[in-house]
């Protein structure tokens, strides 16, 4: 953590002056929305961890016996995993937002709405790869790439217009520029990627809904108790 | 109609089938007892009811439910107690019993009257606020054992119950196996322990390699056993294979069975007139008998007679 602040303060001097304009005038501001959301983004993606360690312990065959359906199960950890990243992140999200300084509660409001929605679209996303791939180290290697791709290719740590162009363009259907970019709307960062930050609620939406129900999916389909690594 | 209907039920665990063809029906309200020795496929099943597992061929019918196409409602019929104690991220007999009663759907009031009656009838009170990964197997057992006596499904399964439960505890578990039964549970109850199948069961299937042997209640299932008396020999000599075909020429003997060299198993008719005369033959071959025993027929012996083999012998292989 403390390393990457200090990324953060080092390269706040580094970038450009267009940079900084771009970023709509404080870069450490717009790196920091960023670096919140990627840490939401990272905790949200840690449920799978956890379904692992349930898979390990047996517990997951626990879980599969309840008396409730698979929707209603995958439904209850996506969101209890989005909740918790949210818990998590929660402080570091409250003091980014009074270093920036709350010009419009209703912004942050809809935006934390929308957050928790990426959240838990997250937590869905990382359960249903999981489930999927069923073993552990599979997994590792997956997430390490699935990270490096879905956080380079997003505005939490540049601005569109910083990109090369055939990123910049992949960068705008990635839902985490969705969430960084709605959370800078929401803390009054004039951000560059959308105009309308609308469009970036509805992704997320759409982000939320396509992982969830395909979690209930690979639930239904694929999990069973044994055969785990 | 039966409650449960299984249909050539199989699981394949790549090559190696551990549940094979299995049909079975359960009635409601009976204690269904599943006998078998370790490995014999009777938690794989159990799992295939529950809906945590997904049959390679067949499938079974739970309360009409296919468990294949309609797993969610079969499931909502069913609460499982699992052989091995499923520990949770919650960590306190309490915290545990009543995530689980929320679950199920119990309303707060009756959460707590019902997970208060179980901690205090299996003796976990004392320790409802301490960390289950201190506990004993005995207790986490008890604990996994109250999740569905508080849930009280209508379909209740308990695989072995009482493993690493000392007898008292054993028979306080039975007894809420029972009471469970009476206010309206029909019970699968899966065992290795001849004893406890025998005494809770209104009927018993006894599984061995994932085939079904035999299923009827205990009662028939000892009585059709051949010969209604049984004498078991301890030899201090190993006994030769000859000398087991002379024995069993003895009239009223009718099968001899050898569980060691030196341990025979005779199933016979009227034991108490013929035991002399067993005694007699083993001083004239000049084996020296070190222990002699005369007993009634238990469920062992039904599956033995099907398989050759004690249960025990069986677990061993
Ligand atoms: N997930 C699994 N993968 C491979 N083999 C398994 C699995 N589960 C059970 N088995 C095997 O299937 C057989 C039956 O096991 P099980 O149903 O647990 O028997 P029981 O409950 O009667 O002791 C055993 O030989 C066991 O090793
Ligand atoms: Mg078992």
């Amino acid at each position: 953590m403390a390393q990457i602040a200090l990324f953060g303060l080092i390269a706040n001097r580094m970038v450009k002056e267009a940079v900084q304009i771009e970023a709509g005038g404080n870069y450490f501001h717009f790196y920091a929305a960023g670096i919140v959301i990627t840490l939401l983004y990272s905790m949200a993606v840690f449920i799978s961890y956890d379904i692992y360690e349930e898979a390990d312990h047996g517990v997951i065959e626990y879980l599969l016996s309840l008396p409730i359906s698979r929707r209603e199960l995958v439904l209850g950890r996506a969101i209890g995993g989005g909740l918790r990243s949210f818990l998590y992140v929660a402080p570091l999200m409250l003091i980014v937002l009074l270093m920036i300084g709350i010009t419009n509660p209703f912004r942050i409001l809809i935006a934390f709405a929308a957050l928790f929605l990426f959240a838990f679209g997250v937590s869905g996303m990382s359960i249903t790869i999981a489930v999927s791939i069923k073993s552990h180290d599979r997994f590792d290697i997956l997430l390490g790439a699935l990270n490096a791709f879905i956080v380079r290719l997003s505005t939490t740590m540049y601005p569109v217009a910083f990109m090369p162009e055939q990123y910049a363009t992949l960068a705008q259907f990635n839902p985490l520029t969705f969430a960084a970019d709605i959370f800078r709307w929401g803390a009054g960062l004039e951000a560059s990627l959308l105009a309308n930050p609308f469009l970036s609620v509805l992704g997320i939406l759409m982000f939320f809904s396509v992982f969830t129900f395909l979690g209930i999916i690979f639930y239904e389909r694929q999990l069973e108790g044994g055969g785990w690594r | 109609m039966a409650i449960i209907q299984t249909v050539d039920l199989t699981k394949k665990f790549g090559n190696f089938t551990a549940v094979d063809h299995l049909n079975l029906s359960i009635e409601e309200g009976e204690i269904f007892g599943l006998l078998g020795p370790n490995g014999a496929g009777k938690t794989t099943t159990l799992l295939m009811l529950v809906t945590v597992i997904k049959p390679t061929k067949g499938t079974a019918y739970v309360d009409g439910y296919d468990i294949t196409r309609e797993p969610d409602k079969a499931r909502r019929l069913i609460g499982m107690a699992f052989q091995d104690p499923k520990l949770m991220w919650v960590v306190t007999p309490w915290d545990v019993l009543n995530w689980h009663a929320k679950v199920c759907g119990l309303s707060s009031l009756e959460r707590k009257k019902r997970v208060k009656w179980a901690l205090t009838e299996l003796g976990l009170w004392e320790n409802r606020h301490k960390s289950v990964h201190t506990f004993s197997g005995g207790m986490r057992k008890r604990v996994e054992i109250a999740k569905i006596l508080i849930q009280r499904p209508k379909i209740a399964i308990v695989d072995e119950p009482t493993t690493q439960i000392d007898i008292v505890g054993k028979h306080r578990i039975w007894n809420m196996i029972r009471t469970l039964r009476d206010e309206g549970s029909t019970i699968i109850l899966a065992t290795n322990e001849l004893y406890e199948a025998d005494l809770l069961s209104d009927r018993v299937a006894i599984m061995h390699k994932g085939k079904l042997l035999v299923c009827d209640s205990p009662k028939k299932l000892k009585d059709s056993i051949v010969g209604g008396d049984l004498i078991e020999v301890i030899l201090e000599k190993e006994a030769p294979k000859t000398l087991i075909e002379e024995l069993e020429k003895i009239d009223k003997i009718v099968e001899v069975l050898v569980l060691k060299p030196n341990h025979l198993r005779i199933y016979l008719n009227r034991a108490e007139e013929i035991l002399p005369q067993i005694t007699e033959f083993f001083i004239k071959t000049h084996l020296p008998i070190q222990s002699i025993r005369m007993s009634e027929p238990s469920l062992d012996d039904v599956f033995a007679h099907y398989t050759g083999l004690t249960i025990e012998e069986a677990e061993k292989r």
